[in-house]
């Protein structure tokens, strides 16, 4: 019997509100904000540099302008992809926190509310339990941030479409599609190689939910805090501090080291970004010595928390 | 050979100096009911916990043919429990808890969990939270008793319910659901409640089992004799466990002395499961 889909069930409709209502609810307000600041201010939106000075009064000629200008071509399905992203990406800013609470809470709120109980009278081993209570915030809450991003990304290129076709201006430009469906992928992998390397610290969360009796926000906080702080008095170095800014993503600086920014429009920065980085990210990291002693740290921490929900009661 | 749900060898659980059991050893066999009797924070949660591997212990424990503390999730196969707090998770609406069980549990019988839930007031689409204490017990019930498990493990199920919902779930647990291939466990405070329907009792007092038993034979073990006036020192020499006064009389309580000796002194009577539990306990029995 295959228990997984049941046990991510739960766990979606618990955290319902972090990995479902808050995106939808920023991406709705978001799009809101796109309709209401494109009616309002006339429907146009400028290309700064992309085209030579003229009169544009509204969306559908400034696309027309766009395209038809000497670097349109590959300028602006990158320069439309781009500015999707901004329209219709404002979720992800809530993505780490629904992650961080969710961690914080996943062990800590069953014993609270003694449903563990309940939880350990079902025929499910504390191994299952914990893998899922880690990957669901972890690994699944991103995909549903991501669809949730990708659908307000096509309303917004929807909405402008009717509007350009409105305005007599070439509603295919709006839809870069292979532009905009390599960003969905190529951001997947980086967001994943980026969640790899936090995945010590976001293990170390969910030990402190398995581990805290009470206020897990003070123990996931002050014990780095502290270790921090004793370091500095002691030792006068911030080599704890460093690393773990490195692990919350300071490790792309190194990375991208060797890269040389030439970006010249969106069609340099969109390739940088999407295409480039990831690539290199990724090399990066699997050659990095921090990045495999971080998992091996997270697994401890698991390891640990494991062990401790099988001592819970 | 009557196959065998709990095997007990020296299991006793400390927290530092305190003893919450004592080396305790015991079996329970294969289609019982056995009530589990004693005072608060006499060791019968601690006991359970260990049989339900929701505690380590130590000695030698053996359920169902596995090792509590290491193979919960496989005992909980043939294992089910509701543990003595409501532990139902308040987030989750009625329909959603069973969706669960549904999900996890290879044994669970949906169908006749909802023949359970329609005999009561259980809405489906309401949260747990939104549910009286009374509705919460019953569907956590529905649960279990729609979960075909081995030994059934209930620790003060009936508690803070209303005295006719406690007699039908009672009822339903002796008709519809123990068999010959259950073992069912059971504590409660009201021991008159349920001591029509024990096969065997156990006494606990201060982490120490004190008396394991069957009914049948325990019930016929201790007589109350009214002793009539003038023979007070003749009941005293036999050797009362425990003695009283009532309407004037003497009242002496024995155990294993033969009925009709006693008849001899007064009026005699068998006690009832209570009155033999604070006899044992107060008493020398």
């Amino acid at each position: 019997m295959n228990i997984f889909p049941a046990l991510i069930k739960r766990e979606f409709l618990d955290g319902q509100n972090g990995y479902l209502r808050v995106p939808v609810i920023l991406a709705a307000l978001s799009i809101f904000l796109v309709i209401v600041s494109t009616i309002g201010f006339g429907a146009t939106i400028e290309f700064d540099g992309v085209f030579d000075d003229h009169e544009i009064q509204n969306l559908g000629q400034a696309l027309d302008e766009a395209a038809a200008s000497r670097r349109g071509e590959t300028e602006l399905p990158a320069a439309v992809t781009l500015s999707y992203w901004v329209m219709g990406g404002i979720s992800w800013v809530a993505l780490p926190f629904v992650v961080f609470f969710t961690l914080l809470s996943a062990l800590y709120e069953e014993r609270r509310d003694r449903s563990i109980l309940f939880w350990k009278s079902m025929p499910v081993d504390d191994w299952q339990e914990v893998l899922v209570k880690f990957a669901t915030p972890v690994f699944l809450a991103p995909v549903i941030f991501l669809a949730i991003a990708i659908a307000s990304q096509l309303i917004v290129a929807l909405f402008l479409s009717i509007v350009v076709l409105f305005q007599g201006g070439p509603v295919l430009e709006l839809w870069p599609l292979a532009s905009m469906i390599g960003t969905w992928f190529y951001f997947a992998t980086l967001y994943l190689t980026m969640t790899l390397w936090v995945l010590p610290v976001l293990a170390w969360v969910l030990f402190v939910s398995a581990y805290a009796s009470r206020l897990p926000i003070m123990w996931a906080l002050m014990p780095p805090a502290i270790i921090a702080a004793v370091e500095g008095i002691l030792f006068e170095t911030t080599t704890f501090l460093r690393w773990i800014g490195i692990q919350l993503g300071g490790w792309q600086v190194y990375a991208y080291d060797s890269i040389h920014a030439d970006i010249d429009g969106p069609a340099d920065f969109l390739a940088l970004i999407f295409g480039g980085l990831q690539g290199v990210a990724l090399s990066y990291s699997l050659g990095s010595i921090q990045f495999w002693v971080g998992l091996v740290i997270a697994a401890a921490f698991l390891y640990g928390s494991i062990e401790l929900r099988k001592r819970a009661s | 050979m009557t196959e065998t749900v709990i095997e007990a060898r020296g299991l006793s659980k400390s927290y530092g100096d305190f003893h919450a059991l004592r080396p305790s050893t015991f079996s329970v066999p294969l289609g019982r009911i056995l009530g589990v009797i004693g005072a608060n924070g006499a060791g019968k949660t601690t006991m359970l916990n260990a049989v339900l591997g929701l505690s380590s212990f130590e000695g030698e424990l053996s359920v169902m043919g596995c090792d509590p503390s290491t193979e919960r999730g496989k005992l909980m196969q043939d294992v089910c429990f509701i543990a003595d707090v409501a532990t139902l998770p308040k987030w989750m609406k009625v329909g959603e808890v069973l969706d669960y069980v549904e999900g996890v549990h290879p044994r669970f019988d949906r169908a006749k969990a909802m023949e359970f839930l329609n005999r009561t007031n259980v809405p489906l689409d309401r949260k747990v939270r939104a549910l009286s204490k009374g509705m919460t017990v019953q569907l956590h019930l529905a649960v279990v008793m729609s979960i075909d498990a081995k030994l059934l493990v209930l620790d003060e199920p009936t508690l803070g319910l209303d005295i006719i919902f406690r007699k039908q779930f009672y009822a339903a647990l002796l008709e519809e659901y123990f068999d010959e291939n259950r073992t069912v466990i059971v504590t409660t405070h009201q021991v008159e409640e349920i001591e029509h329907i024990l096969s065997d009792v156990m006494f606990i007092k201060d982490g120490e089992i004190v008396l394991e038993a069957e009914m049948d034979a325990l019930t016929q073990q201790f007589i109350e004799v009214m002793v009539t006036p003038g023979m007070e020192e003749e009941a005293q020499k036999l050797g009362p466990i425990s003695k009283g006064v009532t309407f004037g009389k003497t009242t002496c309580i024995y155990k294993n002395i033969d009925r009709e000796k006693l008849a001899e002194l007064g009026e005699t009577r068998r006690l009832g499961l209570a009155d033999i539990f604070v006899a044992t306990m107060t008493g020398e029995g």
